[in-house]
């Protein structure tokens, strides 16, 4: 297609003026001086000011409902200074750069509204943040196979509530803290089994009092692609995670489905995490910490884990993201290793399949798990946010003991803050040297995030 | 030859020169109307191709400004008025004008570009914002998000000449490729509304989904400030459209031959808008709600990939094979591989900066993307992700243009 500035820029002439533009152009002209109005009169024209004034200024008051205060901002500029301690605005001889903060003005009025909405981020953005995680979950053990077990036809009611803080403290540092409050009873006290039927009491000593469950400084480096994260820490927060079964709040109940077993933390201590995350799909980690609260010094119960992660889209699916990770303990006196994987992979935009193993060198022969399962969503529940899921996870350990765990959930998001959920949980215990038990827990969780 | 002489020809030259292809593409251009021939006339020609040049809107200095793309250079700008606060810049098919809402003013201005003269304003609906031109170039719809309605502003006389009424903040506007029809985003509902661009009439309102059951469990949530519709993303044949509404999480598409919803897709919380990819295989929404970004496939309609994002995305620009997602308040560009929809690192364009949108050059290689609170636009060159800051552009670069590039969008 031939366009107009094809012609101008072959045009040696075109760049010295424009004449008129285009031949209507000049119809137009000859037409409206034709039609020229007569000249007003001076009262005439002092009336049609006053109108046009009038109007600009109706105007200006629809647009601009503004403060007659003009708005200003402050700036992060870059000068230079000289010896004398004289700022100039570009380089020169004998000066060097500083980054200062200026005021300037704006040549925008801004509405009341923006105003109040600008003022209300920035007193948010300065205080500290706080959240509220509760739930209250009911839990009701049958025992359907095994000799009689002192669980058997009980309800348990567990109440949970963590309140935790965040706070900017220079750029990209934050301070997080996470106290948590449990009480009533949860079923594995008489269960016994071997992980938790209720993972909200997970890596938590303490019941009916108010427990510390996290601390901790966060900064960003490098570009923010290497984060440090250091303080009481739970690494499990960091290390063997899985986009469907890795949350008790929103996910499977069962501690077995929530984590890996084989890392073996069993309480939040002091410890550090630093996270390489480049933002391409790979992850790298390391941390360590402590996790025992009867430690004497930061080398008792010390844990290492290191852990690699990938993101992957096998065979035209939708992604997945692969872990692996080794840890290194001496909480039983000796160095001891253990390895796992995580694993999970979206099928279709409603279907992801997940699976863990793990291994765990003991004195004797290693623990072993593994779980695996899936979580629908999206179209295949009652409501848009709904989602459901079922895993099973199995535990055997180098003793002799052994667990196998099969749960579903549905969780009915009420509200963006409230959500129901049903737990149905069936787990077989195969105690060394005793007969297997086998309960059937059907279970209910009220939470509440905001 | 005397001077005169000389200029004289230069007049004749000039006027052959443009009026040629005018007489010739009678569907595509119009004539300009007596102010713009008064005040154009005897001005120096300063931009000779209107594909040469990145539009730079300025919220604070109130101007446009014009940016060569060979030198990154300023041309200059074209100051439109005091608080003004024009929003979005748009050049017309052929080239001549550059149009822009004045969201402080309520009004339009029209300049012609290779003079870079303000030639009009037009007095239009509250708070002009967002606008486009119909394909034939003949009208520009000018959108009023706070007085619902939209403007119809007729390029031949430069004039309103109708107000389209019955929106609900209307953001954007997006026209069939045969220019029968245009669908607008509104931001203050679910529903897109589809004009009848013949009678410059509102035809009726798509629901782009339902509110879930529950919704009444939560009124607060669909009460308060409401995140409806942003845009109607068009696909590359003009056959279906893809509306991202903010407070459903879903994506509609509808069939544009009887204008009904044929799919509501699930994408991720709150998503801003739907980004077409160049090749119409992709369909990509920025969700603030998780800072996630989801994949759809335009052939299935389904969702292919939710990817990791940053917070408050403002938008997405194709090139290289790679998509490039603008992080406002992080400093940062997300950048993702485009054939695999694998993460791909992201470019630390600096810290404490706002970042705003970015337009693509026709050739795919280079992202202009506007930086309003350090004044400047970074030049990204998509293959390597190095970037240049050029600074002088003006005061909050808000958005940039580029004639003909596929990445055109405002925020």
């Amino acid at each position: 297609m031939t366009r107009w500035w094809d012609f101008a820029k072959s045009g040696p002439l075109f760049c010295l003026v424009v004449a008129g533009i285009g031949t209507s152009g000049g119809d137009a002209n000859a037409q409206e001086g034709a039609s020229a109005p007569t000249e007003p009169t001076s009262r005439e024209q002092e009336l049609q000011d006053r109108v046009d004034q009038l109007e600009r200024r109706v105007g200006e008051l629809e647009s601009t409902t503004v403060l007659s205060e003009p708005e200003t901002r402050v700036r992060q500029i870059e000068v230079y200074v000289d010896e004398n301690g004289v700022e100039h605005e570009t380089p020169q001889p004998g000066t060097r750069p500083v980054i200062t903060y200026q005021r300037e003005a704006v040549y925008r009025r801004q509405t009341i509204s923006e105003k109040i909405d600008e003022a209300m981020e920035d007193a948010a953005n300065r205080s500290v943040g706080v959240g509220v995680d509760a739930a209250i979950v009911l839990q009701n053990v049958q025992q359907t196979d095994g000799d009689d077990a002192p669980a058997d036809g009980n309800t348990y009611e567990l109440a949970s509530a963590d309140v935790f803080f965040t706070a900017g403290l220079a750029q990209n540092t934050v301070f997080f803290a996470d106290i948590v409050g449990l009480s009533g009873t949860p079923p594995d006290n008489e269960v016994g089994g071997l992980t938790l039927l209720n993972g909200y009491a997970a890596r938590l000593q303490n019941q009916n009092e108010l427990t510390l469950r996290e601390a901790w400084f966060m900064t960003e480096l490098a570009n923010q692609k290497l984060g440090l994260t250091a303080g009481r820490v739970d690494l499990t927060n960091f290390f063997d995670h899985n986009a469907v079964a890795n949350d008790e709040t929103s996910q499977f109940l069962s501690d077995a489905l929530v984590n890996n077993p084989m890392l073996g933390l069993s309480e939040n201590g002091a410890g550090l995490a630093a996270v390489f995350d480049p933002k391409s799909g790979f992850t790298a980690k390391f941390g360590y910490q402590q996790s025992s609260s009867t430690a004497q010094n930061l080398s008792d119960s010390l844990f290492y884990l290191g852990e690699v992660s990938k993101l992957f889209t096998p065979f035209n699916l939708g992604e997945g993201t692969y872990r692996a990770w080794l840890r290194s303990d001496n909480s039983s006196g000796s160095n001891q290793q253990a390895y796992g994987i995580s694993a999970d992979q979206k099928i279709t935009a409603a279907l992801t399949l997940f699976g863990r193993f793990g291994s765990a060198q003991t004195a004797g022969p290693r623990d072993e798990f593994y779980s695996f399962g899936f979580q629908l969503k999206n179209g295949v529940t009652f409501n848009p946010e709904d989602a459901w899921g079922m895993g099973y996870a199995q535990t055997e350990l180098g003793a002799g003991d052994a667990e196998e765990l099969l749960e579903g959930y549905y969780n009915l998001r009420m509200t963006q803050k409230m959500a129901l959920f049903f737990h149905v949980t069936y787990a077989t215990e195969k105690p060394l040297g005793a007969g297997e038990v086998s309960y059937l827990v059907p279970g209910v969780r009220f939470q509440a995030t905001f | 030859m005397s001077i005169g002489r000389v200029t004289t020809l230069a007049q004749v030259v000039c006027a052959l020169v443009i009026s040629a292809p005018l007489s010739a593409q009678d569907h595509t251009q119009h004539a300009p109307n007596a102010s713009l021939a008064a005040a154009t006339a005897g001005k120096p020609i300063k931009i000779a191709d209107p594909t040469s040049v990145v539009l730079i809107v300025n919220r604070d200095s109130n101007d446009i400004g014009f940016m060569d793309i060979a030198t990154k250079k300023m041309i200059g700008s074209v100051f439109l008025g005091n608080n003004v606060n024009p929003h979005m810049a748009m050049m017309s098919h052929d080239g001549r004008y550059v149009v822009t809402g004045g969201t402080r003013a309520n009004k339009a201005y029209i300049i012609d570009v290779p003079t870079m003269t303000l030639v009009k304003e037009v007095p239009v609906g509250f708070a002009p914002e967002h606008l486009a031109f119909t394909p034939d170039g003949r009208y520009y719809y000018q959108g009023n998000p706070d007085g619902d309605s939209i403007s119809v502003i007729d390029m031949v006389s430069m004039t309103e000449i109708k107000r389209i009424p019955g929106l609900v903040m209307p953001l954007n506007i997006t026209f069939t490729p045969d220019g029968s029809k245009a669908y607008i985003g509104n931001y203050g509902a679910h529903w897109v509304g589809v004009i009848d661009v013949a009678r410059h009439e509102l035809l009726k309102r798509i629901e782009v989904g339902q509110m879930p059951g529950v919704a009444k469990f939560d009124p607060d949530r669909y009460l308060g400030d409401i995140k409806g519709v942003s845009n109607a993303t068009i696909t590359n044949d003009g056959r279906y459209i893809y509306a991202a509404d903010g407070d459903l999480g879903i994506v509609g598409v509808i069939d544009t031959r009887d204008d009904k919803v044929i799919k509501t897709i699930r994408v991720g919380a709150d998503p801003w808008r739907v980004y077409m990819s160049h090749d119409g295989r992709y369909a990509v929404t920025v969700n603030n709600g998780d800072e996630t970004i989801s994949v759809i496939d335009t052939g299935t309609n389904e969702v292919v990939a939710t990817l990791e994002g940053g917070p408050d995305m403002t938008g997405v620009n194709f090139a290289a094979g790679k998509a490039f997602v603008i992080s406002a308040t992080s400093g940062f560009v997300y950048v993702y591989d485009a054939t695999k929809w694998k993460p791909a690192g992201r470019i630390k364009i600096g810290v404490n900066l706002q970042l705003e949108t970015a337009t693509t050059d026709t050739a795919d290689k280079t992202l202009y993307l506007a930086s309003s609170t350090d004044h400047a636009i970074y030049v990204i060159d998509a293959a390597t992700e190095a970037f240049e800051k050029v600074t002088g552009v003006g005061l909050y670069p808000w958005g940039t243009h580029v004639m003909e590039s596929k990445d055109n969008y405002c925020h």
